[in-house]
């Protein structure tokens, strides 16, 4: 650090509040905005830090300047966690930042409108990545980190500040998103819920005038809550949402979401092409359409085996395997058509033994009565449509439409799937088709 | 609540105190504060009565109160002195403490002196006037002093019942007077609390040995003034001590041993105030030896021979205990000079009167009482070095070992007492810690008497001793003043002739019993009872409104209920440290002693009262207890936050556990009844703490030295009902590791049924517990606990077990960690049905864990639960490791319903049961094996009756064999209610079913 002549700093303390306190009574929202990013290293912010470590008296200035009293008791902590988080104090810079963030919090109240809102949005970004820093470090001494909850609890308080009616309910939903963010993080999503329920129920503001950004990041975390909840129809509704909304030059986050609306079409029978998976490298996922497609067992469980972690940790590993009975549907279909292909007459009888040898030949070990209850599973979800006759051990298909496309529903158990629209050979490409335009869709926009 | 309460009580007070008439306010308050037992109501007010008569016996104390504002100012360098300098107190004491009393005197004779003197109150205000004085006096000294002397009685009570509590009382009060100068006065009328009861619980108890003891400890406390008489006194003490030793051996084992601490503890107290308060004042001359007097007159000549003495009178009144009050007074005074030191410590002692003793007791508990366990060397080695015999006392004090964590858990409670408005609550305690005073006052009284009797407490101990012996004998007050009269003049005659060291008192015949009539003429008692009130206007008066339980007195019959109650809590408060029986029984005996009048009939009725009375209090004495260990928290963690000694306390506090050995020896004498107390020390303590850091705020709760509040524990028994812990843990009852080893094997090899074997394992989970034992030995009782827990089903129990052993596996403590990861994940997958949990545990899994038997299986079922795979899962079912199968059992009859369903709609036309049987794992044993068709048969059975409870249609056909018409079963089926269902949801709770499923 190049020394700092006490002029030098105090001019440059002296220039922070005169330009914070400017913002303020200018209501100069972005420009409050960059006084208040602690964590983005701008150089300004940098060199008051220093010269605040090297001007210890800065309340002294701050009491001076009292032309707003009232927001010393925002920038003194400011301050502290300026110098703190300098010198990589970063637990003490949170506590300091908090600290700071109530008093603002307190202000913000006081103001009629909204001009507030981005320096509001930064302090709640700020004191998320601080928290998360100051975790960190808690984690790093052994400590409990306990301060991500802090600021989860902090931004709840935010958004009880926003969430009523007037002007500032715009912000609402960003303040939520940071709330999900954290929440994810902790693992504790079931605290998203009195959020998201004042969201999805107020009446008073309608959801699309919530900025764009908001509005995708709420649909990615909300869509990730019914992914949890094996709900795959609103699922696949809020991720698509996402999807299609998202800024198409951010990849990173259409791969973010992709990651979870693919598993979620694929359940719902729609298979995506191979280069949307290459262009977002999602490749864990392309021996599991392949599984599907070839209604090969063995590849989608190694392939489940491989990426075991990676599923995990995203929580689709649950519904990747729920998956195998697509295949195992499909592999009976290829049985029923190669039959076709020899004798058509008894070709919608399917022998168990059949099944078995079939199974054998992908290397998996199954004994009659294991094959027999997957079959019965298979007709009672709906996913071949006929019935099993265990005197001769025998499965005899529907004439009509054996294997229904589950065509954008579920795996239902009490499934009465009579829709025939979908003609059997395009079933598997039109989803396919379908999914296609989504993401161009995404892209385009 | 509390706090509200005891602000109300001493606003009532106060206004007591300004008329001298508040009584009736002061009810009140009182009745407020505990359920009052009627019996104990009406034995309150009759003590009271007694105080007020103290009170008036005190007039004469104006001698009192210059001596003590000459000597203020020593007091207050002694004040400063902290707790280790106890020593250094103790010898300042004999200096100092006359000093001491003087300034106590001063600042109270002021503010006091308008207490006692104008207030009859005063007594009554003991309790209530103190507490209200407190609040207010916190500016006024007597206001102060009166808090103190609430604080010191709750405080009291809170810590041990006996010698503890009191000192700890007495040590408060000493830091108010310290601070205040007021302290002493406080001491006086809190000990005269504190005589009150302990007069009423001691009477019939050891109110003969202890009387002998008594007596030392008073002339000991007449010495008080001298720095000899401190030294004497403490000898005697020692004699004291060993006296309630032996009386506890001979009698109620609990009782007596309460007693003795108690009597050991108030009567180092009473010694060390005595010189303070009575002597101090005395000191000056005839006031001195005017408390002596009458403490030896007390019982049968009080009134003559105390005539003079108000304090005479007074504790005659008051059976002699006010003497001993008295004794005690000095004590505290010394204490309190340590504790002293803290200006807080008023405060706390006025806000919270518990906590406010708790402070002082901490320092000079741990000297006096602590001594007695294994801490007092610390604390004590400056009362040691001076006096020599507090060792003795320590050592024959078992109980001691209970006090050093009240003592402790006072010294914290005051700092916050002063600043939490639980110091009112405190305060309002106080009436309680009056009860535990009441029970130092029983032994209190002999001692008052005795000395009395000696006068300075000069006298040799042999001759104490012989003392005791001869009021031993006494039948009542009345023959027991008759004896000190016959005593005074043996031994004035002795002194004369300068034979008095030189006799051999041991040896020495005893007189013959003085007639009863005799000793009704002298014992002015009822007399001087009624005259109390009067005096307690004149000067020595103050000294009794200090004692304002006199005051209290009079407005005891209202009060009398409120009373009773807190006498109730104390006596609680007092069993639960030292032995439960014992203070109960005793407090009882002293409330309807009191009723009675004055000290000479408490005895016998305190005799016939203790067993039932002790019964009563038995139940009331938990919540009570409670309540005590409450306050003295907050006041305690006050302390903490609050008062510079804070370290030293901590210090002395951590040694009084290095002690804990000691104690556990000491303890398995007297087995569980002394285990009580000590939950409640411990609990207050670490009550105190964690308050003390609330209010510290910068400390964090890992800065609490647990290590310090653990228990070791002495229980050797093998087999021990579980109990939920409403206390603090008591040593006696805990058994240690080696124990619980030999428990866990005893269980395991257990032939009885679950619900004995759950009970067993909790009771030795808390153990471990509470000893904070974590181990291998630990996990093996969680994962025994657990395994038992899933064998019967009992999914509640094997979910504490199982969050137990995540988190001492976590630990790094080895133990079946695979078995009950399998455990978990099939909990998970079977009955939690929550996806984020089973993916998050899956993820937690290593590629090791995932290697494991168990834990493949677990994984295994997992994935035919998801697949809904019925015919893996039974087959998984079969060959389950370990008790998988339990868990599995528990999702069996959703996974068969769900198999059945998809049957009847995937199967055409129909599907043989014996298919269904083998499938869905009725069929127990595989069909190789021999005699298998008659299990199969056994399972087909059940599953056609299993069928058939879920509504399947059964038919039969052309080759006889059972068919499932999956075509009408498919809209027939439904899941039946099941059988042992109960109302509230939770089927273990049903006894019975449980029994027989587990049986």
């Amino acid at each position: 650090m190049a020394y700092l002549s006490m002029g030098e700093a105090h001019r440059r303390i002296s220039d922070y509040l005169n330009r914070f306190y400017d913002s303020v009574s200018s209501q100069d929202g972005s420009s409050l905005r960059q006084l208040l990013s602690v964590s983005s290293d701008s150089p300004h912010l940098l060199s008051l830090a220093d010269a605040l470590n090297v001007f210890q008296d800065a309340n002294r200035l701050i009491k001076q300047a009292d032309r707003y009293s009232q927001l010393g008791e925002i920038i003194a902590p400011l301050f502290r966690c300026l110098q703190n988080y300098r010198i990589g104090h970063l637990v003490d810079a949170y506590n300091a930042f908090e600290k700071s963030a109530n008093a603002f919090l307190l202000e913000f109240r006081n103001w009629e409108s909204a001009w507030a809102m981005e320096p509001l949005y930064v302090i709640a970004y700020e004191i998320r990545v601080l928290a998360e820093k100051a975790d960190r470090e808690l984690a790093s001494y052994g400590k409990n980190p306990e301060k991500l909850k802090g600021a989860g609890s902090f931004l709840m308080k935010v958004f009880g500040a926003l969430a009523g009616k007037g002007p500032k309910r715009v912000g609402a939903l960003h303040v939520t998103c940071q709330l999900f963010k954290i929440y994810f993080k902790l693992g504790t999503v079931n605290l998203c819920r009195s959020a998201i329920r004042s969201i999805e129920t107020a009446r008073i503001f309608d959801f699309e005038e919530f900025p764009v950004r908001d509005k995708v990041t709420y649909m990615y975390y909300t869509g990730r809550l019914e992914v949890f909840n094996e709900n795959f129809i609103a699922a696949d509704k809020k991720l698509t949402y996402a999807l299609m909304h998202c800024n198409p030059r951010r990849e990173e986050n259409i791969r973010m979401i992709l990651k979870y609306l693919i598993p979620v079409k694929l359940s719902i029978g729609i298979l995506p092409k191979s280069w949307l998976l290459d262009k977002y490298n999602l490749i864990e996922y392309n021996d599991v359409v392949q599984a599907l497609k070839r209604g090969d067992l063995r590849l989608l469980r190694h392939a489940l085996q491989e990426h075991e972690d990676r599923f995990l940790r995203s929580s689709v590993y649950l519904v990747l395997e729920k998956l195998e009975l697509q295949v195992y549907q499909r592999l009976i279909k290829k049985i029923y058509i190669s039959q076709k292909q020899r004798g058509p007459s008894k070709a919608h009888q399917i022998k168990l033994d059949v099944i078995v040898k079939a199974l054998k030949w992908l290397e998996i070990d199954m004994d009659v009565d294991e094959v027999e209850c997957i079959m019965a599973i298979l007709i009672y979800k709906n996913l071949v449509k006929g019935y099993f006759a265990h005197k001769s051990k025998v499965a005899a298909l529907s004439k009509q439409d054996p294997f229904p496309k589950l065509n954008g529903k579920p795996i239902n158990s009490k499934g009465t799937h009579k829709n025939k629209n979908v003609p059997s050979v395009l079933g598997l490409i039109i989803p396919f088709f379908f999914f296609n335009f989504f993401v161009c869709g995404g892209g385009g926009g | 609540m509390l706090n509200s309460l005891s602000l109300f009580i001493g606003q009532k007070c106060q206004i007591v105190d300004s008329t001298g008439q508040a009584s009736a306010s002061l009810t009140p308050g009182h009745s407020l504060l505990p359920s009052a037992t009627g019996s104990t109501a009406v034995s309150w007010t009759m003590h009271r009565t007694d105080y007020s008569s103290s009170e008036n016996g005190l007039i004469p104390t104006s001698t009192y109160h210059h001596n003590q504002q000459t000597e203020p100012l020593s007091r207050e360098v002694q004040d400063g002195l902290n707790a280790p300098s106890n020593a250094s107190t103790s010898s300042n004491l004999e200096a100092a403490n006359g000093p001491q009393e003087y300034a106590g005197y001063s600042s109270y004779t002021s503010s006091t002196d308008a207490y006692g003197y104008g207030n009859t109150g005063y007594q009554n205000g003991y309790y209530y006037n103190y507490p209200q004085q407190t609040t207010h006096s916190y500016s006024q000294q007597g206001g102060v002093y009166e808090h103190s002397g609430a604080s010191y009685q709750p405080l009291i009570s809170f810590q041990n019942t006996g010698p503890a509590s009191y000192t700890s009382t007495y040590y408060n009060a000493a830091d108010y007077q310290t601070t205040g100068g007021y302290p002493s006065n406080e001491y006086n009328n809190q000990t005269n609390l504190w005589n009150q009861g302990s007069y009423a619980h001691y009477p019939s108890h050891q109110y003969s040995a202890y009387t002998s003891d008594s007596n030392g400890a008073q002339s000991s406390s007449t010495v008080a003034a001298t720095p000899l008489h401190y030294q004497q006194q403490y000898k005697p003490w020692a004699d004291y001590y060993s006296q309630t030793d032996v009386s506890c051996a001979p009698g109620t084992e609990n009782i007596s041993v309460a007693s003795a601490t108690t009597s050991g503890c108030a009567v180092p107290g009473h010694t060390g105030g005595y010189p303070f308060s009575n002597s101090q004042p005395p000191p000056p001359g005839t006031t001195s030896w005017r408390p002596e007097p009458s403490s030896s007159e007390l019982p049968s000549s009080q009134a003559g021979a105390v005539t003079g003495d108000a304090h005479n009178v007074y504790w005659k009144n008051e059976n002699g205990t006010s003497g001993i009050q008295n004794n005690v007074n000095p004590m505290p005074s010394y204490f309190q000079m340590p504790l002293n030191p803290n200006p807080l410590p008023y405060e706390s002692s006025q806000d919270q009167q518990k906590i406010a003793c708790p402070q002082g007791s901490n320092l000079q508990y741990s000297t006096i009482s602590q001594v007695p366990q294994s801490q007092v060397p610390q604390n004590y080695q400056p009362p040691l070095q001076t006096f020599p015999s507090p060792d003795t006392r320590r050592v024959s004090k078992l109980q001691v070992p209970t006090n050093p964590r009240i003592a402790s858990n006072l010294g914290l409670n005051l700092p916050k007492t002063d600043k939490d408005s639980s110091t009112t609550n405190a305060a309002a305690k106080p009436a309680y810690i009056g009860v535990s005073m009441l029970t130092s006052n029983d032994k209190v009284p002999s001692h008052e008497s005795a000395d009395s009797m000696f006068k300075p407490g000069m006298f040799p101990t042999s001759l104490r001793d012989y003392v005791e012996r001869a009021l031993a004998r006494c039948n009542d007050d009345s023959q027991k003043a008759a004896c000190q009269n016959i005593m005074k003049e043996m031994i004035t005659k002795a002194s004369a002739d300068g034979t008095l060291y030189t006799r051999d008192w041991d040896t020495e015949p005893l007189f013959p019993l003085p007639d009863m009539h005799m000793v009704n003429k002298d014992g002015k008692n009822s007399g001087v009872v009624s005259s109390l009130p009067k005096y307690k206007r004149s000067p020595s008066r103050r000294t009794k409104s200090r004692w304002e339980p006199i005051s209290e007195e009079k407005l005891v019959e209202k009060l009398a209920s409120v009373n009773h109650v807190s006498v109730k809590e104390f006596s609680s408060g007092i069993c639960e440290r030292k032995d439960d029986g014992w203070n109960n029984s005793k407090l009882p005996s002293l409330q309807q002693q009191t009723p009675s009048k004055n000290s000479q009939r408490p005895v016998k009725k305190q005799r016939l009262g203790d067993t039932v009375d002790a019964a009563e209090n038995d139940g009331a004495s938990s919540d009570s207890d409670k309540e005590q260990g409450l306050t003295a928290y907050y006041s305690s963690a006050v302390a903490l936050a609050n008062s510079p000694e804070e370290r030293k306390r901590r210090e002395n506090r951590s040694k009084r556990f290095e002690a804990h050995g000691h104690r556990a020896n000491v303890k398995h004498f007297r087995q569980k009844a002394v285990g009580a107390r000590s939950f409640y020390s411990r609990r207050a303590s670490v009550l105190e703490l964690s308050r003390s850091y609330e209010d510290g705020g910068s400390r964090a709760v890992e800065d609490i030295d647990w290590d310090s509040l653990t228990v070791k524990g002495t229980c050797q028994e093998i087999e021990k009902r579980y109990l939920r812990l409403t206390s603090a843990p008591d040593p006696a009852t805990v058994r240690p590791e080696e124990v619980l080893e030999k428990a866990l094997l005893m269980v395991q090899n257990s032939q009885k049924n679950y619900l004995y074997k759950c009970d067993q394992l909790k009771s030795i989970r808390q153990d471990l517990t509470v000893q904070r034992i974590r181990n291998e030995l630990t996990v093996k009782v969680y994962e025994t606990h657990a395994r038992s827990a899933l064998e019967a089903g009992d999914l509640a129990e094997y979910n504490q077990c199982q969050s137990q052993l995540k988190s001492l596996y976590a630990e790094g403590i080895k133990g079946c960690h695979m078995e009950f990861s399998a455990y978990n994940l099939l909990c998970v997958i079977l009955h939690s049905n929550n996806n984020r949990d089973l993916l998050s545990s899956m993820a937690r899994l290593s590629d090791e864990a995932r290697k494991d038997e168990a834990l493949k299986h677990a994984l295994a079922v997992r994935a035919a639960v998801t697949s809904g795979n019925h015919v893996l899962f039974f087959r998984l079912y079969k060959m389950a490791p370990n008790l998988n199968t339990c868990l599995m059992d528990l999702y069996v009859e959703k996974m068969r319903f769900e198999a059945v369903r998809c049957m009847s709609r995937a199967y055409r036309p129909t599907v043989p049961v014996t298919y269904i049987a083998q499938v869905l794992g009725f069929a127990t044993v595989l069909p190789t094996i021999e005699g298998s068709e008659e299990k199969d048969m056994d399972g087909l059975e059940e599953c056609e009756e299993w069928l058939r409870a879920h509504g399947a249609c059964l038919i039969t056909d052309n080759s006889g064999e059972m068919q499932l018409d999956t075509k009408a079963s498919s809209s027939t089926l439904y899941m039946p209610e099941p059988e042992d269902a109960v109302a509230h949801g939770d089927t273990n709770l049903a006894v019975n079913d449980f029994l027989t499923r587990t049986s």
